[in-house]
């Protein structure tokens, strides 16, 4: 009966859809510069997750009282505040560079072993000091030059263009912010579409690593429409569509 | 991070320096906390692990909730769901750690890409699964054929190494008994002694 074929293979479709974004397994999340406004926001909003966060700070003071503020607001949640990035990135199955994009040169020497064949989440955008210009060419962005700082990582692109303030409000003006990814591994993107879900953003797969240059430049345009019009650090960007 | 892994496969093929390199760009190192899944089942499983150190297991879970052992992994073995790995269905098997590990991690795209550039690791990985298919006959054929005592003094002349780093509780589990039956099996041995 073609009637009670068809519920079968929905049936089948739903579990296979379950099987596909539900896992049991915790995954282990480095968050490097974790008590920086970014990586804070994004330690907070993943807290949720069925996911154990590894902490990554230089100030153990610091990282022990950001750990003790998110359990207050979710006592489950998994946390280690570790002080060495090598250590959080051994034991991670995905790590993210929540450092400024001149920072990570450095991250990267230490972390390059234990990040190999690793989602590795750069966040960065790489602005000048006056905030008017990036420093890195237009035939490249600080995703593709962390790609090339670590050949055997998966690099995706995913949090640049939602501010700090955004992670606790992700809904602005009644409408839930968008938030892009770009990689050029499929299974690494996808994995990545789940926390970016989990942080509470609509998250969208925007393209290969290269689309980062313009997801980049898109932060560029909003970090100076927010200088100029004054959107007080809490904006974020929403395609429109039918 | 890698010496454990590269005597083991050497002693079985030889690899060049290019080879070692191939090799080690593929790998995915993950340390692993005591008492923390690997796996869960219901996941696909998506990896073969390697053991540089420490020891795992991997059980299947019953109704009542009671764990049933499958294998155990010390330091040179591998461990993974094998059916789910090869055939991306969801794992009948949990994976967790009974000691801190230090694992490495062979992802199914890094297998399939080293089946095709690296023969020496064909070779490697069909000579596991060959020796991984003998022990499980062996294991079949002790556990429908041998009285109990030599079924548990063959484990334990097989893997003293293990027996040693093992709670008793899931030795008893692995072969398939409860812990008080064991305890019984072992106290028969020593008098007969």
């Amino acid at each position: 009966m073609p009637k009670r074929n068809g519920a079968w293979r929905h049936a089948i479709v739903v579990l296979h859809y379950q099987f596909e974004t539900k896992m049991n397994t915790k995954q282990a999340i480095a968050i490097i510069g974790a008590t920086g406004n970014m990586g804070a926001a994004i330690a907070r909003s993943l807290a949720k997750g069925n996911y154990r966060l590894l902490l990554k700070g230089n100030d153990k003071n610091a990282l022990d009282a950001l750990s003790a503020d998110i359990k207050k607001e979710h006592p489950l949640a998994d946390l280690e505040a570790i002080t060495c990035s090598a250590e959080a990135s051994w034991e991670a199955d995905i790590i993210i560079l929540a450092v400024p994009f001149q920072a990570e040169k450095e991250i990267v020497e230490k972390i390059r072993e234990v990040a190999n064949q690793k989602i590795v989440i750069s966040i960065a955008n790489p602005l000048n000091e006056t905030f008017d210009g990036l420093i890195t060419s237009p035939l490249t962005s600080a995703a593709e030059e962390l790609q090339n700082l670590l050949p055997n990582a998966k690099v995706v692109k995913a949090f640049n263009t939602t501010f700090a303030a955004d992670f606790a409000t992700p809904v602005i003006d009644g409408k839930q912010a968008d938030a892009f990814i770009a990689g050029n591994d499929e299974d690494a993107m996808e994995t990545v579409k789940e926390l970016v879900s989990t942080a509470g953003f609509n998250p969208i797969i925007a393209g290969d690593l290269s689309t980062s240059r313009t997801l980049e430049a898109m932060q560029l345009l909003l970090i100076r429409l927010g200088m100029k019009y004054n959107y007080n650090w809490l904006a974020g960007w929403k395609i429109l569509h039918h | 991070m890698y010496e454990v892994f590269f005597e083991t496969i050497q002693k079985q093929v030889s690899l060049t320096k290019k080879d070692q390199a191939i090799l080690k760009s593929y790998l995915t190192p993950k340390k692993l906390r005591k008492k923390q899944y690997l796996l869960q089942e219901g996941d696909v499983c998506k990896f073969v692990a390697f053991v540089e150190k420490g020891v795992l297991r991997s059980y299947t879970i019953g109704e009542k909730g009671n764990e049933h052992i499958i294998q155990f992994a010390i330091e040179g073995w591998l461990i993974s769901d094998l059916y789910s790995f090869l055939t991306a269905e969801p794992a009948t098997y949990t994976i967790d750690a009974i000691e801190d590990c230090e694992l490495l991690l062979i992802s199914k795209g890094a297998h399939e890409d080293l089946l095709h550039k690296l023969p020496v690791y064909e070779t490697w990985i069909r000579l596991q699964i060959t020796s991984a298919y003998i022990a499980l006959q062996k294991r079949l054929t002790s556990v429908i054929s041998l009285p109990l005592e030599e079924r548990y003094q063959g484990f334990t002349a097989l893997y003293p190494h293990i027996v040693q780093r093992v709670p008793q509780h899931m030795i008893a589990s692995y072969m398939g008994l409860t812990p008080e039956t064991l305890s019984r099996v072992r106290k028969k041995i020593t008098t007969r002694r």
